[in-house]
């Protein structure tokens, strides 16, 4: 109640001070328009004098003569005026000139005792109308809805408060470390030490213009030794090798061309043709290694997933993979299957293509094979990061579905030429072992010889590499390059077919 | 403390007085040169009323100095353009001050209510 008082009381006083100043207001503008019209009969009084004066040709007058004396003399020139036109400036003129000039003063007040009249009329409008307002409040039949307002302690936000984005927060720096932290994961504690250390934004594209640079190089070389490898060296040991290399200089942040690759992971797009001609610039060594142990190897490998999957095959091929990419291949692959040739494994034997591989991880139930819904899942669900389809955005599966069945395209053909290697052939118990590097094994590859396993290598890395670009960074985007290898990839398998 | 704040607030509220004479100085300028405006608009008015054959003087100092009339409406122009650009300064100017103003009320009143919190306190102890 002593609030509601107090409050009246306050309005009172500020109705008062409203009206106190609309008063002032009021009475300035009285006061001006008393001063204009003064202003405008004295003009009217000079308009009247000099409508006369020039009447006669001069007049007898009593010139003031100081504040006191006047003399008495003569007004001459009756027809002659000086006018002060305001600011220091005078106009000679005659009597009707300055009338001229007096009429457009008289103009000039009378605007202005418009505009002061308009001005008066308004604010004496509005003090009636405070003063209704204060009838108003002081009758009490009417209630003045008021609502206090708080101080800011007691507003009440419904949760957190929205933080804007600082203008040049990089977003995408987060969603690299991210990546990086996820990589780190996945290397199950087999760090390499390459990621450990995170890379600046600059450093990143400084080594993506030097991958492009190497890549620009090797493909070059490729070009120039593509036929050689046509020929069908084996690459895949060579990738091998190439994987022990970049292993080896991952540490020092690759390099080297090889390292390039294992290092590739941010330069997606690149990657691929990376992978063919690191194969070729390694072709030698590889070459070396196959004699030293007649067994070859087809390394997969990805600096970042440092498990790798050693697959035996049937005959004296080992087949290396990087888990991680296994993975993510066997998820695409597996797409693929359910899609469309969903039985065909039983026959699939020789890996003359990325999907075979998948085929080769069957799980036997009942004495039947039975297509595993991961090669990875069942063993090592722990490494099993994460699927590759949650990293990568759907078109990126796209476009890797595509390659898939680019190449189970020509694949089915010659599925049923496969040596007849079992399932069970393959150790999937091996798998298990997949976190260190070199051991992990599972499902078959069936390679002939040196000359063949060079084939698939080629086919197998050309799905599998967009499945590490996409893995890795989804921010730069996959190019269509993935899709433009297959096709070769493809022929050389008909070679490889040829060859058998 | 109380007297610390005290001592602040009094140097701020000098600086805030100041600022407003400031503000008042130009605000009086300015208004002195819309007068000018005014004065020399009717001027130019009245000049373009004479004819060619009427003398125009300036008054300089005690003397009255004969003037071309062209040459009188074309000083009025040059007179009156200054004064726009006069007025357009103040304009600014006093944007500027006002702005700089209200910065100081603001840290004022946060000043004062730290005094009054203080002293509050300092009863409170006592």
């Amino acid at each position: 109640m002593a609030d509601k008082q107090s409050g009246r009381i306050e309005a009172d006083v500020r109705v008062d001070r409203l009206r106190e100043e609309h008063g002032k207001v009021v009475k300035g503008c009285d006061d001006q328009i008393l001063h204009w019209k003064k202003v405008s009969a004295d003009y009217e009084a000079l308009d009247d004098r000099l409508r006369t004066l020039p009447d006669q040709l001069s007049y007898e007058i009593m010139v003031p003569f100081g504040p006191l004396a006047f003399m008495p003399g003569k007004l001459v020139h009756t027809n002659e005026v000086t006018v002060l036109l305001g600011d220091n400036w005078f106009a000679k003129c005659s009597a009707k000139q300055a009338q001229r000039i007096v009429d457009h003063r008289v103009k000039y007040v009378k605007g202005e005792l418009d505009d002061l009249l308009k001005t008066r009329n308004n604010f004496e409008a509005r003090v009636g109308f405070t003063e209704d307002l204060e009838k108003i409040s002081n009758k009490g039949n009417y209630v003045d809805i008021r609502e206090e307002v708080g101080s800011k302690d007691t507003i009440v936000t419904k949760g957190k408060n929205r933080v804007a984005h600082k203008p040049n927060s990089k977003p995408k720096l987060n969603t690299v470390l991210d990546l990086e932290e996820v990589e780190e994961e996945g290397k199950g504690g087999e760090g390499d030490g390459e990621y450990n250390k995170i890379l600046s934004e600059e450093e990143l594209w400084a080594r993506l213009d030097q991958l492009e640079k190497l890549e620009k190089q090797q493909d070059e070389e490729d070009r120039l030794s593509d036929t050689g490898d046509n020929n069908g060296e084996d690459t895949t040991s060579s990738s091998s090798e190439e994987e022990k290399e970049a292993d080896c200089s991952q540490p020092e942040n690759g390099l080297g061309p090889k390292t390039s690759w294992a290092t590739s992971g941010p330069a997606n797009g690149q990657l691929s043709s990376q992978v063919a001609s690191g194969g070729d610039t390694v072709k030698d060594e590889d070459e070396q290694e196959e004699e030293a142990d007649c067994l070859p190897t087809i390394y997969f490998s990805h600096t970042v997933e440092p498990k790798k999957v050693r697959i035996n095959t049937g005959k004296n091929t080992t087949l290396k993979f990087s888990e991680r990419k296994e993975h993510s291949l066997t998820h695409s692959k597996r797409k693929k299957k359910n899609g469309t040739n969903g039985h065909s494994h039983h026959e699939l034997h020789k890996i003359s293509s990325p999907v075979d591989i998948y085929r080769l991880f069957v799980d036997v139930k009942n004495g039947e094979p039975f297509p595993r819904k991961s090669i990875l899942k069942s063993r090592s669900r722990e490494n099993s990061v994460c699927s590759d389809t949650s990293e990568s955005s759907t078109t990126d599966f796209e476009e890797r579905r595509l390659i898939c069945r680019n190449l189970s395209h020509d694949d089915a053909p010659h599925s049923d030429t496969s040596d007849g290697i079992t399932e069970e052939d393959s150790p999937t118990a091996a798998l298990p072992h997949a976190p260190s590097r070199f051991e992990a094994f599972s499902g078959t590859v069936v390679e002939k010889d040196p000359m063949p396993t060079a084939i698939p290598h080629l086919t197998i890395a050309a799905p599998a590499l967009p499945t590490i670009l996409e893995r890795k960074q989804e921010e730069v985007t996959t190019d269509a390059v993935p899709l433009m290898e297959p096709p070769k990839r493809v022929s050389k398998f008909k070679a490889a077919r040829l060859q058998r | 403390m109380a007297e610390a704040l005290q001592k602040k607030l009094q140097s701020e509220l000098e600086k805030y007085k100041q600022m407003q004479k400031d503000v008042s100085k130009s605000m009086s300028a300015r208004q002195k040169l819309e007068a000018q405006l005014t004065e020399n608009n009717i001027v130019k008015e009245e000049l373009d009323i004479l004819e060619s054959a009427n003398t125009v003087y300036k008054l300089i100092g005690p003397v009255l100095v004969k003037q071309d009339l062209d040459e009188a409406k074309a000083t009025v122009a040059k007179r009156l353009e200054y004064i726009n650009g006069e007025i357009q300064r103040y304009e600014t100017l006093l944007k500027d001050m006002e702005k700089k103003s209200e910065q100081h009320r603001e840290v004022l009143s946060s000043l004062q209510q730290e005094y009054q919190k203080a002293q509050g306190r300092a009863v409170g102890k006592v």
